[in-house]
């Protein structure tokens, strides 16, 4: 049972049950004990009543049906009976007998006894029953019997009343269970709203603002999520460093070849050598960084800065080459992704879209559902839809008249599906030339 | 043309110097940042290369400072860091372009051609006064369709006035656009290069103003 939820409902409901069990049969116990004295003390009370008739009228017994004058005697099999026999073996009853007998009495002079037995209808009967030593000496057996019928009617209705109260109990404490467990597990799903929410701040969460039995968790979480940063940023500064030790003396080895190829030399696989060298550095670099940017939480990037500031960046751009750049961006817009690596696919897609177009490059971006889609267009060659998908593969250079390393639309499209987004490619509406489109998940809703 | 090249690698920034030197610029050398802003905010360059990565204060700070004071000069970085952040970081702090590492030297001298043009508002890398013609990409220089033979020296005199043509350069701005920081500004000596320049190329392509300098007029 891996659900917290689902164990303490069930846990809930399963003491509910085992405490209602036990209460429902403890009470129905005390209850039926409660019943049976109660019904015993008013056979009792009868018997009393009876054996004072007889101790009043013994010397006349025929007198004794009119003393003892409960109406309930005088109707037929009503389940309320006497019998009197005296020391002659004259036998009196009650008119409620009609023409039967109750059992006869055994040879214990001088007891009171209590017990069940059948009675003339077929009904259970309980009866009291006692060996009576009068006054003048001689002995009388008075015995008292009411039907069991309406005990067992009076039980059958507590339990009913019980059942249906502890049922009620039941139900409250079933709500009540959900109800807990709701209440106790809101500080987790808070947890982990706010864990999610880590995308659109860069505070830590506050453990303060936890229950004390979760404050330790938060700051686990928090943690493990500055450990998370650390270890991202630690090894993209370890690229970004490694990519400067290694591209300058590149630089420098390739000015030479190419000095010396000027010169003369045979220099032609030595470049192309280093040209590939070059190529599987940008390659490995890129991969580094979309490896980095699956693994990165707690980021996101605000699109009015940063298409904000590339747009300039790319206006200087497009001015030095006679080019124009438009922009029609949304304001307010924020993706899931951290900015450098943002900026490494709109950069790409940019610099692809500049190096292509004829005069213009057109940047667009707006909310689309839960994402933000990005458009970047040109009025360049633009590539067939056949190559649509070849474009955006690895090293895949579809034209090879300017210069590149055929790496630009691969990058931006690992980095997108990193964090999960995706660019296709189509051509631009009005311009003509290739629209790319990105789309990022959103930040902040 | 004068270029302040703040690299801190010492190989390429000999080679970058052996390249531009060999097309007619001049150039300032640095390694470190600090000298590269003290350079760029006393030295009236042409363009400035800047190396991002530079040592004691990075090419970022030192392109923020320079554009803090108001020097506008074009600046070209260079960046061996590979992403796009870099290289929007140093635009959006007021570079011109950008080139990153490594990168072909062609693609680098027409980066400072184009740079060096734009700023003096021309548009086209030919220019042309009367029968003379300067391809400032080959930095040749034709008299009547045939090559003429100049020194480097003389080229960048010429270069200098074409860029700023139809303004009036006095010999000073002239030495200290045509030698090195630690070079000897013998402004005595542009007049021989002139000299020179008008018996290889003719007397009506320099207009002398007497006490003020040298104008080539190129407008109608």
């Amino acid at each position: 049972m891996r659900s917290l939820r689902t164990r303490a409902v069930v846990g809930g409901i399963i003491w509910a049950i085992c405490s209602i069990l036990i209460g429902v049969f403890g009470l129905a116990s005390y209850l039926d004990t409660q019943t049976q004295a109660r019904f015993d003390e008013l056979l009792i009370t009868r018997h009393t009543q009876a054996v004072i008739e007889v101790a009043n009228a013994y010397e006349n017994p025929n007198q004794i049906a009119n003393r003892i004058g409960d109406p309930a005697y005088r109707q037929p099999f009503s389940g309320q009976y006497w019998q009197v026999e005296g020391p002659d073996g004259g036998i009196y009853v009650s008119a409620s007998l009609v023409d039967t007998l109750l059992p006869r009495p055994g040879p214990q002079i001088g007891r009171i006894s209590i017990g069940n037995f059948v009675g003339p209808t077929g009904e259970r009967l309980r009866r009291i029953e006692e060996w009576l030593t009068l006054e003048d000496g001689s002995v009388w057996h008075v015995q008292v019997a009411a039907s069991l019928q309406s005990l067992f009617e009076d039980r059958a209705k507590l339990r009913g009343n019980l059942v249906l109260a502890f049922g009620l109990i039941a139900t409250l404490g079933v709500i009540g269970a959900f109800l807990q467990a709701s209440t106790t597990l809101r500080p987790l799903n808070d947890l982990r709203r706010d864990v999610l929410s880590r995308w659109d701040t860069e505070g830590d969460l506050d453990a303060a603002a936890y229950p004390i039995e979760v404050a330790p968790l938060v700051t686990d979480i928090n943690t493990l999520l500055e450990r998370n940063r650390e270890i991202v940023s630690r090894s993209r500064r370890q690229a970004a460093d490694l990519a400067h030790a290694v591209k300058t003396p590149s630089a420098v080895v390739r000015n030479e070849l190419e000095r010396l190829a000027k010169a003369g030399q045979p220099m032609g696989a030595s470049i192309e050598a280093l040209d590939r060298l070059d190529a599987q550095l940008k390659r490995s670099f890129a991969r580094m960084r979309a490896d980095g940017g699956s693994a990165a939480m707690h980021t996101y990037t605000d699109l009015d800065t940063s298409l904000g500031r590339m747009t300039r960046a790319f206006s200087a751009l497009a001015r030095n080459q006679d080019k124009t750049l438009t922009s029609a961006i949304a304001p307010g817009l924020r993706v899931r992704m951290d900015q450098n690596d943002f900026e490494e696919v709109i950069g790409n897609l940019m610099d692809n879209a500049m190096k292509w177009s004829e005069s213009t490059i057109h940047i667009a971006a707006k909310q689309a559902d839960d994402e933000v889609e990005i458009l970047v267009e040109d009025d360049g060659p633009g590539i067939s839809e056949d190559d649509y998908g070849l474009a955006t593969l690895s090293g895949q250079r579809l034209d090879t008249s300017k210069p590149g390393t055929g790496l630009g639309l691969a990058i931006a499209a690992d980095l997108a599906h990193a964090y999960g987004g995706k660019i296709s490619l189509g051509e631009a509406g009005e311009l003509g030339g290739l629209r790319a489109m990105v789309r990022l998940k959103t930040s902040g809703l | 043309m004068r270029i302040l090249l703040a690299e801190d690698e010492h190989v390429l920034a000999s080679q970058i110097k052996s390249v531009l030197c060999s097309e007619g610029r001049v150039v300032d050398v640095v390694h470190d940042g600090a000298e590269a802003q003290f350079l760029g905010e006393t030295e009236p360059y042409d363009v400035i290369v800047l190396d991002i990565g530079l040592p004691q204060r990075d090419g970022l700070t030192v392109l923020k400072n320079l554009r803090a004071k108001q020097i506008d000069t074009p600046v070209l970085i260079l960046t061996a860091r590979d992403g796009w952040s870099d290289r929007v970081d140093g635009l959006d702090a007021g570079a011109d372009d950008y080139l990153t590492k490594p990168f072909h030297m062609p693609e680098l001298s027409a980066r400072v051609r184009a740079m060096i043009r734009r700023k003096s508002g021309q548009t086209n890398p030919v220019f042309e006064k009367g029968n003379v013609v300067f391809d400032t990409r080959s930095n040749q220089v034709t008299l009547n369709g045939i090559p003429a033979t100049l020194t480097a020296q003389e080229i960048a005199v010429l270069s200098y006035l074409f860029h700023n043509s139809d303004r009036l350069v006095s010999r000073t701005e002239l030495s200290e656009h045509i030698y090195e920081y630690d070079g000897d500004r013998d402004s005595n000596t542009i007049a021989v290069f002139v000299n020179r320049l008008r018996k290889k190329l003719g007397n009506e392509l320099i207009e002398t103003v007497r006490g003020r300098g040298y104008v080539i007029k190129v407008a109608a």
